[in-house]
């Protein structure tokens, strides 16, 4: 991985000597004719200085960066995956930490000499420059709206241009556009429904701001880019096994370029990830109706992308009360991160995939909790490794599990947005909302509690958990018993015994749950189903119990056990044999009927790239 | 989610093309999914999906929000019990400035609490409780200015409650049902008559259903072929 990113920087120093030169040139020259002028009106006079303060920014841009950027430019003109790919994913991270990790990247206008002005490379330039003001510092209002204004640009650009555009970026950027595009638009949400902390220039900005950042214009550029790419086509035409041809044809000449299908893809999950924000659950699974959930998508190579995927639409299942699909969903992606972890540690997204990875941990603790599965051990292991305590008081649904709840959701859902600003246009209703309106002084502050749409969605399921509190106590005596009358239930209990037997109606209710079947149409569709091994039936006033069990399991040990040794005896047998008959090790090695090369292919690293720089 | 609730059969084409299209955003059709919504009201029908289109619209434009329409969509998702129908409902009810272009006081942010109590009454299966509460004077106003608009909202709750026995019970005393149903002597007798279920010296016996059948079973595990491809493949190599 290391050796591409070796020889296309290997030139460093002769081009940082050539551009030196250039620009101390510039320099001197300008400063002469700026002198000579005799008369001098006073716009004038404001566009030289700026012109001079321009350029002696531009001088203070280290030549190495100034190199890069001039070979950036020349692989985003050549298209150049590859090159672009190193200059994205390591060359721009190599400069941010040596020169800029606490301060902007020269400004577009500033480095505008280096690429000819090329307006596209400047709206690709900045969308990196607002990307590293918003990862590293801290957004002023003006880069919230003008980080807004370039990315229309760009979409203006790959939308509206006279057909498809010729250019090409790596699938790795066209995710991050779109992921950075809905982050970005998240927390300038955030940011705006807190009204108290606004200064008065903030404030008349935002009266005046109209459609920037609003829902409406996200959810435009997210459904144009799916229309235009006609990626549910592309997707049915491929799952229904239509040639290359037949699909070329279906999607048409936008369709085809893998700009826009790799843009109309990650558009569905944006979509996906934008009505979740906003508290939309089953839009959010129905515009995913199409996307077949399996790791053998060609889409898992962006490694991001699955990953959010997955928190997603698991996240909605919890939502729609399906803890069972939840569970399913988390643990497929939790097996197959662990998987790939190994390949990618040192990559520059890890910390974020491990940190959404740590979420899902928490939420399969809660769908645990909510209904018990033992549908894998292992990530149920690290899983209560992680959240042990909460999970102990979640399972136990005694009093105290509603802190363990409200804990882990809070800290693993997804940043919840409110689709509309407060009424910035109207002072008046604005001060209403800032006055202490509630004449209640321990009822909870407007920033952090009543207002904020996390707490109203967890509200929801913590109603849920309450009305299920007494279900794991009901289990756990049921479990000793195969009948037992319900008086004597309700004794032990200590409760009454009509309330009980509502509660063992709460108990059959919670472990009956729709699930997604297999050939299911969509991740809205699914069956009822049964989700508990503890089963039981009142009849009039005796409970009869029946309990599954599973019998032990041998075949996965056996059937990796056995596959591990073919893999050993195999590696064994295209070992060379021993040196000592020279003439004889050649011709020995043929004959055992294992190449080489086709050994190397299968046991070769797979093919993912998040993060990894890959050059062909 | 069974495929009745994502794409009910009484939903119109057009409707379909609103709740699936990318015109379920267009604020002029508001109307078509207020009218169907009253239409639901008035025939004993239900789309949630095309109900949530309703506070969609509602979310992106607050100046579409009629606050009765927000309350009938409401009443209609808490019979959906135990399906999540109310929760999804009120997840997309983000917190509004109050509004001061209405001609009357908003009726909801008085309401919502109390819709919010009958919904988890149902959801915890407290039907008698329910009925206490639903009866009571505090509740006139939701009774008398919207649940009497909607044909056939207490046989719903019923059915809500129907659910949960068929579910739980093999037997259940005619008392016990009674007080979950609202119903006593000859109403009684009539609905569990017309569900076909039969009633013997207060006992009403609920027809055997996959809920209620019980079975002790032992889950052996069973292996597939596509398990073992590795396996037989490599065999086939030697």
């Amino acid at each position: 991985m290391a050796q591409p990113r070796a020889a296309v920087w290997a030139a460093e120093d002769d081009m940082d000597e050539d551009l030196q030169d250039m620009s101390l040139g510039n320099y001197g020259q300008y400063d002469d004719t700026f002198f000579q002028q005799p008369q001098i009106d006073e716009a004038t006079l404001m566009a030289m200085q700026q012109h001079i303060a321009q350029q002696a920014a531009f001088a203070q841009i280290p030549d190495v960066v100034k190199g890069f950027i001039v070979h950036f430019h020349q692989a985003v003109l050549e298209n150049n995956l590859p090159e672009i790919t190193v200059a994205y994913e390591s060359g721009w991270n190599k400069y941010t930490e040596k020169f800029y990790a606490r301060t902007e990247w020269p400004e577009a206008e500033i480095i505008a000499p280096l690429v000819n002005d090329d307006p596209i490379f400047l709206i690709l330039y900045r969308e990196l420059y607002y990307r590293h003001v918003y990862s590293r510092l801290q957004p002023n209002i003006d880069d919230r709206f003008h980080s807004y204004e370039n990315s229309c640009e760009l979409f203006n650009y790959l939308l509206n241009s006279e057909g498809p555009v010729q250019l090409e970026l790596p699938e790795q950027w066209l995710w991050d556009i779109i992921d950075e595009f809905i982050y970005q638009f998240q927390v300038f949400c955030t940011w705006r429904s807190k009204v108290k902390s606004k200064t008065d220039d903030e404030l008349s900005m935002l009266a005046d701001g109209g459609p920037v950042w609003s829902s409406y214009s996200v959810l435009n550029v997210l459904y144009s880019l799916i229309q235009k790419s006609k990626i549910n086509e592309y997707i049915n035409a491929h799952q229904a096994g239509k040639t290359p041809e037949e699909i070329a044809e279906i999607v048409g000449e936008y369709g085809s370029r893998p700009l826009y299908r790799h843009l109309g893809y990650f558009s569905i999950v944006g979509l996906l990830r934008v009505h979740v924000l906003l508290g939309d659950f089953t839009l959010a699974l129905k515009v995913m109706e199409n996307v077949e959930l399996n790791q053998k998508s060609p889409y898992t190579r962006v490694t991001a992308c699955t990953v959010a995927t997955y928190y997603y639409v698991g996240f909605c299942y919890i939502m729609l009360r399906r803890y069972t699909d939840a569970i399913r969903t988390f643990v497929s992606i939790l097996n197959w991160i662990m998987r790939m972890r190994q390949y990618h540690t040192r990559s520059y997204q890890y910390d974020q995939i491990s940190k959404t990875a740590d979420r899902m941990y928490a939420l399969f603790a809660i769908c645990n909790a909510l209904s018990p599965s033992r549908l894998d051990d292992n990530i149920a292991n690290i899983s209560k490794e992680r959240y042990g305590e909460q999970f102990a008081k979640m399972a136990r649904g005694q009093e105290d599990a509603i802190p363990a709840f409200k804990e882990l959701f809070l800290y693993a859902c997804p940043k919840f947005i409110n689709a509309n600003a407060p009424p910035y246009e109207d002072p008046a209703a604005l001060n209403a909302l800032l006055a202490p309106a509630s004449p209640d002084p321990s009822s909870p502050d407007l920033e952090s509690g009543g207002a904020d749409p996390a707490h109203r969605h967890l509200g929801l399921l913590l109603a849920d958990v309450v009305a299920q509190t007494p279900v794991p106590t009901l289990r756990s005596f049921l479990k000793l018993y195969t009948s037992l009358g319900a008086r004597k239930l309700a004794g032990f209990l200590d409760a009454d015994e009509e309330e009980m037997v509502q509660q063992l109606m709460v108990m059959k209710q919670a472990s009956r749950s729709v699930t997604h079947v297999p050939g299911g149409r969509g991740l809205l569709d699914g069956q009822t189903a049964s989700t508990s091994d503890l089963n039981f039936v009142i009849d009039e006033n005796m409970v009869h119990i029946a309990e599954s069990t599973m019998g032990r399991r041998y075949a996965g040990w056996f059937i990796k056990n056995t596959e591990r040794t073919q893999k050993l005896y195999d590696d064994l047998k295209s070992q060379p044999l021993p040196p000592a008959p020279k003439a004889g090790a050649g011709a020995g090695a043929g004959a055992l009927g294992v190449p080489a090369d086709a050994k190397a292919a299968r046991t070769g690293p797979p093919k993912v790239a998040w993060g990894g720089v890959k050059v062909a | 989610m069974a495929s009745s609730w994502v794409s009910p059969p009484t939903r119109t084409e057009l409707i379909e093309d609103l709740v699936s299209g990318v015109d379920r955003y267009n604020p002029s059709n508001v109307g078509i999914l207020e009218d169907y919504l009253y239409h639901q009201i008035r025939s004993q029908e239900y789309d949630c999906l095309a109900n949530l289109a309703i506070l969609k619209l509602y979310q992106f434009n607050p100046d579409l929000y009629n606050p009765d329409v927000v309350i009938n969509i409401l009443i209609k998702a808490l019979t959906a019990s135990p399906l999540p129908d109310f929760n999804l409902c009120i997840s997309l009810l983000d917190e509004r400035p109050i509004n001061a272009n209405l001609d009357e006081p908003d009726p909801l942010p008085t309401l919502l609490p109390t819709l919010k109590h009958l919904n988890d009454l149902l959801y915890r299966c407290r039907f008698p409780a329910f009925w206490e509460i639903y009866q009571s004077d505090e509740l006139e106003n939701l009774r008398d200015n919207y649940t009497v608009e909607c044909v056939g909202f207490e046989d719903a709750v019923r059915e809500v409650a129907i659910r949960a026995v068929t579910a739980a019970f093999t037997r259940i005393s005619a008392d016990r049902l009674a007080s979950y149903l609202d119903l006593s002597g000859s109403e009684l007798a009539a609905y569990v008559e017309k569900k076909g279920w039969k009633m013997e010296a207060n006992v009403v016996g609920i027809p055997p259903n996959p809920d209620n059948q019980i079975e002790a079973t032992v889950v052996q595990e069973n292996i597939k072929l596509a398990q073992l491809t590795k396996v037989i493949a490599h065999g086939a190599n030697m």
